[in-house]
């Protein structure tokens, strides 16, 4: 058993002992009359058991959390350290070494031109009239190709001189019987970031025992510094830990006395436990925007926003060589838009219509018998996984539809359309909203129809003119949360309406929509620094954003038209 | 079932009814899911005059009231038998409409329940579904007659527009009145009118409904005893379903029949 697990085992005894230390002190102050103390035992118990326990256990923790992220920067601050005179002698090495000189030159001259190049393109595309020269632009494209393919080619040479070098100074350091800790330091202070971060995680493995991804002297050398540090990082946050959990306990044991409070402070301590929770989710919420802010970001600075927001193409490819075809991929996402809003409105056609028609039904014409039976039948249909919703409209509607319209004279009817994927996703949503307005309508209270019955109306009338309108705001809700459903739903259109980005409005092509874009963008392996995946990003902002956006739509249009009833 | 009285007997009559009877009933019992609420109860109500029903709490005073409209209907397992005329017409006829029943007997409830409409549109409300205006104007001028006669024009007048709910609770109950003239009923059926509303409100309305008897034959239940000696004419005390005594408003507060009249309104029970 490793000495933290230890450590947090006598902390947990000595939690127990706290809560029945605190408890038989509490008893003994009165001896044993407790009426006459302000908390219940108990309280005095839990009092002592939280402090002694929970600042312990805390800091046990963030060790666990945090632990290997410090030995790793402690490691690396050492090992830099011991390197600190090898760096010295490449420094002068680079400095000495004219093929590098003359090769960084190059680079900046290459990069210098394909600037140039850009700025005449940029100007071009902004030209109007009879200054467009599409030849010319042609032409400037492939030389701006050219230019930056020697850029890096320049780029590489740079790095590969600087290698040699980086070489040469560790073998001549080999040869003079350097420390095998100077050489560990030296490659992992000059190797480049990935790099370094693979030496640095297979030295934590190795101090931990794990199996690396290689192993050699300097690695060797370099996990013994880390598992110093671990040690000493262990040994010193296990004792603190300890002190922390006895002063606790002697400090909040020495307070109890028959007029101590411990019932207020425990609440308090629940309190401050409940805040912490909803702190949380809270949390967790601004990390997943900002996680998806940052990414987008990245994406927006290789692609521009305007062209993202605006473009009419959606061929997310990327090639592997530089001289293939479509080699930038076109990221203009106007068609997952427009998928996306076709099929959310064939659904909302389908699902508004019946789940509201059902829930004034199910509200005021029903019977209880019919009720009872019939509300729960509906909201099955809630819990049918979307999956087997989707391979209903693969297998069962798409056929349908197809063989209808081919039927009534419409050629090339698409197998996936959007108009299949859109009516199972109606179906779909028709339980929230019949749901969610039935209730609705049936908390509109019996004196408004009562009223309107008063008044000589019928219970149509009653329904139309008083009902709705008071349910009304309940009712925008209800079906703002079918359409934030409809838009953010994924298993229906990945399966039944295609994934070819086509611009149309016709409801039997196939469209493809952003969720499902999304999904075929981040399957499989993927680079996660390419444009293309980095459009996933992107595409799950602009998510969130109408999500968001109807949302606070929804909430303002159901505080404004809120009728108070009391 | 009430005292050992022979029907012809128990016929309730206000005694000095100057005005032609309104409303009669005739041994009328109702009865929910089985459960008796009222029995046999015979009364004769005069128009153009104020009626007040008194009666503890589910003595059956309200359901009774809700018979003459047939309110009663869109309870689930409610039975009414017996007679029960307004105009010499059988309102628990197959062939009465209460559609058309209703436009005719109008109701105000307990608590004020505006529709979520403007107050324009709550009072144009049983007008427009009963076609009774051809034009806008005449619909204008039905809603400020209705007003007027609800005494609440002088305070809505520059904003018809505003939700009905927004009014305060006597407004929005004198609003549901004159919604409820608005059709022109004859007789007007108020269920605890003034039990949600603070004494200034109240005494508005008994005066309202002091106005209202020059035209509408009007019954009120009530649960305070002052209320019915101050607004009403004929009062009738109910008590666990049955008609228990009825007379002019004067005798039953001056000189009850009933011991049990006499117990209520001394406040020995109820």
């Amino acid at each position: 058993m490793s000495v933290t697990a230890l450590i947090a085992l006598a902390i947990l005894v000595m939690l127990a002992g706290g809560f029945y230390a605190g408890r038989a002190r509490a008893i003994q102050a009165v001896e044993g009359n407790t009426v006459r103390l302000h908390s219940l035992p108990n309280y005095h118990g839990y009092y002592v058991a939280i402090w002694t326990g929970l600042p312990a256990l805390l800091l046990l923790l963030a060790h666990g959390m945090f632990a290997d992220k410090v030995v790793e920067n402690l490691t690396y601050a050492e090992l830099r350290r011991e390197a600190s005179s090898l760096n010295v002698q490449l420094n002068d090495a680079i400095e000495a070494d004219g093929a590098y000189e003359s090769l960084r030159t190059e680079a900046v001259q290459l990069r210098g031109r394909a600037e140039a190049i850009s700025a005449d393109i940029q100007r071009l595309r902004n030209a109007t009239g009879e200054d467009r020269d599409p030849e010319l632009m042609d032409r400037l494209e492939a030389e701006r190709l050219d230019a930056l393919n020697a850029v890096t080619a320049a780029d590489e040479a740079v790095l590969e001189r600087e290698g040699e070098l980086i070489a040469r100074v560790a073998a001549e350091a080999r040869a003079e019987g350097a420390p095998v800790r100077a050489l560990a330091g030296f490659e992992v202070s000059q190797a480049p970031r990935e790099q370094r971060q693979l030496f640095l995680a297979d030295t934590l493995n190795i101090a931990r025992g794990e199996l690396p991804s290689r192993e050699s002297r300097e690695l060797v050398a370099a996990a013994s510094i880390a598992t110093r540090h671990q040690n000493q990082l262990r040994f010193l946050i296990g004792g603190m830990a300890l002190v922390v959990a006895l002063a606790g306990l002697a400090r909040t044991r020495s307070q109890v006395e028959p007029a101590f409070r411990a019932r207020n402070h425990v609440e308090s301590l629940v309190t401050a436990l409940l805040f912490l929770s909803s702190v949380i989710a809270i949390l967790t919420t601004v990390g997943i925007v900002f996680s998806l802010l940052f990414e987008s970001l990245r994406f927006f600075s290789s692609v521009p926003v305007s062209e993202f927001l605006f473009g009419l193409q959606w061929s997310p490819q990327i090639a592997l060589r530089a001289d293939q075809v479509g080699q930038s991929g076109a990221f203009g996402a106007v068609p997952l838009f427009a998928g996306t809003g076709l099929i959310t409105l064939i659904a909302m056609v389908v699902a508004i219509p019946i789940g509201l028609l059902s829930a004034i039904y199910l509200s005021e014409y029903a019977g209880p018998r019919f009720r009872a039976t019939a509300k729960p039948l509906l909201e099955i249909l809630a819990g049918i996984p979307t999956v087997v919703y989707g391979f209903f409209a693969l297998l069962v509607v798409a056929p349908a539809i197809r063989g209808l319209f081919t039927w009534l004279g419409f050629d090339d009817v698409a197998t996936q359309s959007a108009l299949s994927a859109g009516l199972v996703m109606g179906i779909m949503i028709i339980p929230f909203i019949s749901s969610l307005s039935d209730d609705v309508i049936n908390s509109v209270p019996q004196a408004l129809r009562d009223g309107s019955y008063a008044m000589g109306a019928t219970r149509s009338e009653t329904i139309s003119h008083v009902v709705l309108p008071a349910a009304l705001p309940g009712i925008v809700g209800a079906i703002l949360l079918g359409v934030s459903r409809a838009v953010g739903e994924t298993m229906i259109v990945v399966m039944a309406a295609g994934q070819s980005a086509n611009l149309t409005a016709n409801p039997l092509e196939s469209v493809t929509t952003i969720t499902v874009q999304i999904v075929m963008l981040l399957t499989g392996d993927q680079e996660f620094d390419s444009p293309k995946t980095l459009s996933a990003f992107a595409l799950g902002l602009v998510l969130f954003v109408i999500t968001l956006i109807m949302n606070v739509v929804a909430l303002r249009v159901v505080q404004r038209y809120r009728e108070k009833y009391d | 079932m009430p005292d050992n009285q022979s029907h012809s007997d128990s016929i309730a009559g206000a005694g000095e009814a100057e005005q032609p009877v309104k409303v009669q009933a005739r041994d009328v019992c109702v009865s929910y899911s089985g459960k008796q609420a009222l029995n046999h109860v015979s009364i004769d109500v005069p128009d153009r005059s104020v009626t007040a029903f008194i009666g503890p709490s589910g003595c059956g005073k309200s359901t009774f009231l809700r018979c003459l409209n047939r309110m009663n209907d869109t309870i689930e397992g409610a039975r009414v038998t017996g007679s029960l005329k307004i105009d010499g017409l059988e309102v628990n006829d197959k062939s009465v409409d209460p559609v058309v029943l209703r436009a005719n007997v109008g109701m105000v409830f307990q608590k004020p329940n505006p529709f979520p409409k403007s107050i324009y549109d709550n009072v144009a409300y049983g007008p427009r579904i009963h076609g009774l205006a051809l034009s806008k104007d005449e619909l204008d001028a039905i809603v400020e007659d209705s007003l007027r006669k609800a005494g609440l024009w002088d305070e809505v007048a520059d904003r018809l527009n505003h939700p009905g709910t927004s009014l305060s609770g006597g407004q929005q109950q004198r609003l549901v009145i004159a919604r409820a003239i608005a059709v022109n009923p004859e007789v007007i059926l108020m269920d605890e009118p003034c039990s949600a509303l603070d004494p200034i409100a109240t005494a508005k309305i008994e005066e309202l409904i002091d106005e209202l008897r020059e035209n509408y034959c009007i019954i009120i239940v009530t649960h305070s005893m002052q209320q019915a000696a101050r607004v009403s004419q004929q009062t009738a005390f109910f008590h666990m379903g049955n008609l228990v005594e009825y007379g002019t408003t004067e005798d039953i507060f001056t000189n009850p029949r009933d011991p049990r009249t006499q117990d209520y309104i001394t406040g020995r029970f109820g």
